[in-house]
């Protein structure tokens, strides 16, 4: 019943905003996400404690789609009313971005829920083709640009996703015959008995395929442009749930890859291309003028932190990675939104040109540097909590000079991060600039946003603790 | 070792052998209609292996597909990209430092490649001729990348993609001829849906530049 409801309303949602004008729609879709998110509680609740239809690993993916498309959902009810893109195209470009937005959020919901190995490439393939469509909604020529070059690489890189599909059917029609649908439960079972090669193949071109999806570098390059380009709840969407959902076919085929040869290999990929991600994000952080693009950076350097994690293989590591996933959405989101309402009053995404926003949006400004200092790996956000379970178990095994390395990239991202978020936030407004701000929606969703991201620092709900450890289980981090 | 192919098998050979000598057509290739044109003919082909293996196979799900294919992808898709390519310039421009005999040579290397990761994969059971399959279906995956790495016009680049994804297909139907019918016709509807998409780009572009080419992308960087 709630798996139908999760996709239900959203998709119901994109429907009724094509058809309504958007002073109804937007609030339409401030439900739609409320109610998503809601069931998505639900869900996870249930799978907790064993029960319900999903196991552990979807129902911890599905976590991002709620708490992110939840805030997205309500705050859109501000964003279309802010937008501007010309008298005569408003209503039709806030029309086309509610039944779009609702319509990338089915999408992304859709892909947790799945888990036919083929499935899963069709569902993300439909994510990229809505995210395209969102990316150039505001038709700069900076938006065309990076739609295209999304939707290009993007789609070559899902196209080496297929072959890996298809290379793992071809390594089953052994043991489960030459006519089976290709169910994750069914490779698990007969993972013994699967082809090595074949399988490893597979592995590895799901992690370009879909790594190239999740951001991964050196397949990174399309990601800060249609961040940094894209509508701002698109960019918090992009960040916060699509690089999860790629993430989530990538840990199905390492589950498959594990109990069929070993991890090994999937750990030594993790670690080449967590590692180069990291290296990328943190000191291409150190250079960026434009403050979308700076968290577009930041996320290529978390995916590398989780790939990181589940490279370190040791159980707290890898809890720790997924936990990552959660705490990274929230606070990528948060930090996108309130980074959307800055850019919006200071009417530029140039850094330099942007100091004093605490003083100027008391909220945003604010909550924009809690997001950014969760992002840099502060205590007590939750991103501190899940860095050092990664670190940790990076240093209590054999891996500790990775840890080190790993460690000593933080730092650079860290000192990359503050640095930007201080000058923002910090310093002096300029004094024709208006103060303060009402918009209830917005501020409502961010603040409810930044309890996720505080909270999980400071408090780890149990049934997310069983999430975690059952979905730690499930991609071999039995110690 | 000729002998022991069977029927089918050499079929599916030259099929996947033909696929590959049009897929390096659009490597001299420098019009756009021409692409189109090369595009239509694999099509036609990957129809034709789709037929053969469902006629092998007793699949008539494959035998639907195959029409369903040829309908959509050997006549409707070119159609379509040749209107779109109407009233734009006919000629594709090439990088400087990279002139066709070079690109062919890229082109080469990396089919090499892909014979020699395949060779490394035991896939025997059941697949339809497992390992030319293979190697032709990496080689038209990695030299579809390459054409759209080297051809820096907008249109071209669609039908790079598009033919990377006609090498997909071939390597869906030959190498997991069981895959459930509806991911087949799901895969076709994706790539129409994910054309149509790249249309309304490409229109864009056309609309903001007056022309396919995508060397005008240069505003992000860094």
């Amino acid at each position: 019943m709630l798996p139908a409801a999760v996709i239900a309303i959203p998709f119901t949602a994109a429907l009724l905003s094509m058809l309504l004008p958007s002073r109804v729609s937007r609030v339409l879709t401030g439900f739609a996400g409320a109610a998503t998110a809601v069931c998505i509680g639900s869900m996870a609740l249930a799978a907790s404690k064993g029960g319900g239809r999903l196991d552990a690993v979807s129902a911890l993916f599905l976590l991002p789609v709620g708490i992110v498309y939840g805030a997205v959902g309500v705050y859109s009810t501000w964003y279309v009313r802010a937008e501007s893109i010309g008298s005569d195209g408003d209503e039709r470009y806030r029309r086309e971005f509610l039944a779009l937005t609702n319509a990338f959020a089915c999408a992304e919901v859709v892909v947790p829920l799945l888990t036919n190995m083929a499935g899963l490439w069709v569902a993300l393939e439909v994510t990229t083709i809505l995210a395209a469509l969102l990316v150039r909604l505001q038709g700069t020529d900076a938006s065309l640009e990076a739609a295209w070059k999304y939707i290009l690489i993007a789609s070559c890189g899902l196209a080496i996703g297929l072959v890996g599909v298809v290379v793992l059917y071809a390594a089953g029609v052994g043991p489960l015959g030459s006519r089976y649908s290709p169910e994750w439960a069914q490779y698990m079972a007969m993972a013994g008995r699967l082809d090595p090669n074949a399988v490893r193949l597979a592995f590895l071109l799901a992690l370009i395929g879909f790594g190239t999806k999740m951001g991964l570098a050196p397949m990174h390059t399309w990601l800060p442009d249609a961040h940094g380009a894209g509508p701002t709840p698109t960019s918090a969407m992009l960040s916060g749930i699509l690089l999860s959902d790629a993430l989530y076919v990538i840990v199905r085929f390492a589950a498959i890859t594990n109990d069929a040869v070993g991890s090994g290999m999937t750990r030594t990929l993790f670690f080449v291309v967590g590692l180069l991600s990291l290296f990328v994000g943190a000191f291409f952080l150190l250079r960026q003028r434009d403050i979308k693009r700076m968290l577009a950076y930041s996320s290529i350097e978390h995916m590398g932190i989780v790939a990181c994690g589940l490279a370190f293989g040791a159980p707290l590591a890898i809890l720790g990675a997924f936990l990552h996933v959660v705490n990274h959405s929230a606070a990528k989101g948060l930090a996108f939104l309130s980074a959307g309402r800055i850019a919006a009053r200071y009417q530029t995404r140039e850094i330099e040109k942007i100091s004093g926003a605490v003083a100027v949006l008391p909220f945003s400004g604010t909550l924009f540097a809690f997001a950014g200092l969760a992002l840099a790996g502060m205590p007590p956000f939750g991103i501190f909590r899940s860095e050092i379970m990664i670190l940790a178990g990076g240093f209590s095994g054999r891996s500790w000079p990775i840890a080190a390395l790993v460690l000593a990239l933080l730092v650079v991202a860290f000192a990359g991060i503050v640095r930007w978020v201080m000058e923002v936030t910090g310093g002096d407004a300029p004094k024709t600039m208006q103060r303060g701000e009402r918009d209830i929606g917005a501020i409502g969703s961010m603040l409810l946003i930044s309890l996720v991201v505080l909270g999980l620092g400071v408090y780890l709900p149990e049934p997310l603790e069983h999430l975690l450890a059952r979905a730690a289980f499930i991609l071999g981090g039995r110690g | 070792m000729l002998h022991q192919l069977t029927v089918p098998q050499a079929f599916a050979g030259t099929i996947a052998m033909l696929l590959l000598i049009v897929q390096l057509a659009l490597f001299r290739s420098v019009v756009v209609a021409e692409f189109i044109r090369v595009y239509a003919l694999q099509s036609w082909l990957v129809a034709a292996i789709c037929f053969g293996v469902g006629v092998t196979e007793g699949a008539f799900d494959l035998i639907v597909l195959a029409f369903v294919t040829l309908l959509f992808k050997g006549i409707l898709l070119p159609r379509y990209m040749q209107g779109l390519a109407r009233g734009i310039s006919a000629r594709i421009e090439l990088p400087a430092r990279i002139n066709v005999l070079l690109s062919l040579v890229l082109a080469g290397a990396l089919i090499g490649l892909s014979i020699l990761t395949s060779i490394q994969l035991p896939l025997h059971h059941g697949a339809f001729l497992p390992r030319a399959d293979l190697a032709a279906a990496l080689a038209m995956v990695f030299t579809g990348f390459l054409v759209a790495i080297l051809r820096p016009n907008a249109l071209a680049q669609v039908v790079a993609f598009l033919t990377l994804e006609n090498g997909l297909f071939f390597g869906t139907i030959t190498l997991a001829p069981g895959l459930p019918f509806v991911i087949g016709i799901l895969l076709l509807i994706d790539v129409l849906v994910a054309v149509v998409v790249f249309a309304v780009l490409v229109r864009a572009l056309i609309g903001q530049h007056s022309a396919a080419s995508v060397s005008v992308f240069e505003s992000l960087r860094g």
